[in-house]
């Protein structure tokens, strides 16, 4: 099984952080199943180009999270998520993007007001769609 | 702390056209290390002695953290395999399967349906004499043959010269598959980067006899970065790790650094933000690993 993980080689987050945020976040929102087998470490690592130590350590810090767990001989499975954390999670990615989205009108030196009107709009245009 | 499955202390080796050594290096259990350098810098001469076809003028060599000056014992031959780069030409006479008859009897953990099944899975007709072999045939045959036996320790000297890419993809997933399930040490010398971004966890790099060290692969290489910053030149003084610098058109700076992570602080702390940024080939970093740029230090090359 494949796990639809893209490594950003232009981020200066570290390899870990890259792939566990992402994989977190496919468990969190539903995305991979509660129950599912995830592939062993040394195939995920060979599917990204990492080493088995980065995967390892995702794999290590998700299962301290309660989000996974590993059963000696069989291999490591998604846990089940409770709710509240859905939803925390949700907001948790949303806001993570509008940071950006923020960073990025502030580097070409929009003001918070022109960056609400901006939102407004393109909101008002995707609705008429 | 983890075990090594491997071990050169101390080593030193005259050969006829290379002295290596002194030569430290360990193999962690179960972890794939690639072995990489230009040709002549000591790779084949550090797997002839892992394999202890030679000896070592000094120092010492230790399996499993034993050392066998005096030849190592069946029981532990048994768990290592080994593939050349040029095969010994006792066997050539020999028909496929039985020179697979004959390593089994050295391997006692050798798996007969492995062997079929990997034979199938290369393509590779049964029942030839070995001489009677493609290159391409002999590999995957030697290559399905260091698998069959199910080895602890698993030597591969160039393994993918000779394969056509298809056989070369189907090689690298097999020896993934069987180092997963076994928990296989590997030692792999390669020449090809695809190689090693797919299959290696820890990489040696090798110069004229010398180890230039042993590094984590992705640690490695999460360090080294292209950067293109909008203006600047004088921030280039402040910036760790510089090994590269040019003021492009516009007034736009490009600089290589081999220590992105403090990089990225200072530029955002000065405010600059990267136009680009690209990662180093793998070819590229070994270039400044052997030009002596690259600072490894053991704690920094390693994830705690």
């Amino acid at each position: 099984m494949r796990i639809p993980v893209q490594i950003n080689e232009s981020s200066a987050e570290p390899l870990y952080h890259q792939i566990e945020s992402q994989l977190r976040s496919l468990i969190v929102t539903g995305q991979i199943a509660e129950g599912t087998l995830l592939p062993s470490i040394r195939e995920f690592s060979a599917d990204l180009k990492c080493s088995v130590i980065t995967i390892r350590r995702v794999y290590q810090d998700l299962e301290n999270e309660g989000l996974l767990r590993t059963r000696q001989g069989t291999g490591t499975f998604v846990t089940k998520v409770d709710t509240d954390d859905r939803e925390a999670y949700k907001r948790q990615i949303v806001q993570d993007v509008v940071r950006e989205l923020i960073d990025t009108a502030r580097s070409v030196g929009y003001t918070p007001d022109e960056l609400r009107a901006l939102l407004d709009e393109t909101l008002r245009e995707e609705e008429r769609r | 702390m983890e075990k090594a499955a491997l071990e050169w202390r101390n080593v030193v080796k005259k050969r006829e056209r290379l002295d290596l050594g002194p030569v430290d290096l360990k193999l962690y259990e179960n972890y794939i290390t690639a072995l990489i350098g230009r040709n002549g810098s000591g790779k084949t001469t550090l797997m002839k002695l892992a394999a202890q076809l030679i000896h070592p003028d000094q120092g010492q060599m230790l399996w499993f953290g034993e050392t066998y000056p005096k030849g190592i014992p069946v029981e532990i031959r048994s768990q290592i395999a080994y593939v050349p780069e040029h095969y010994a030409a006792e066997e050539d006479g020999l028909k496929m399967d039985d020179a697979a008859k004959f390593r089994a009897s050295c391997y006692a953990r050798w798996d007969w349906q492995r062997y079929e099944e990997l034979l199938h899975r290369f393509e590779v007709p049964g029942d030839k004499k070995l001489n009677k072999l493609s290159k391409g045939q002999r590999r995957k045959f030697e290559i399905t043959a260091a698998l069959a036996a199910r080895p602890k320790l698993l030597l591969l000297d160039e393994p993918s010269s000779g394969l056509d890419p298809f056989a070369w993809k189907t090689m690298m997933n097999e020896i993934r598959r069987c180092v997963d399930e076994d928990g296989t040490t590997v030692l792999l010398s390669t020449h090809v980067v695809e190689e090693v971004r797919r299959m290696a966890d820890y990489l040696i790099l090798m110069d004229r006899g010398r180890s230039l060290g042993m590094a984590e692969k992705d640690l490695l290489l999460e360090r080294c970065r292209e950067v293109w910053i909008p203006q600047g030149e004088e921030l280039l003084d402040e910036l760790p790790g510089i090994v590269e610098s040019a003021v492009e058109m516009s007034g736009m700076v490009r600089f290589i650094t081999l220590d992105y992570g403090a990089t990225a602080i200072l530029l955002e702390e000065a405010g600059v933000k990267p136009i680009r940024v690209r990662a180093l080939e793998l070819d590229e970093v070994m270039e400044h690993w052997m030009n002596g740029s690259m600072q490894l230090t053991e704690a920094g090359m390693k994830q705690e």
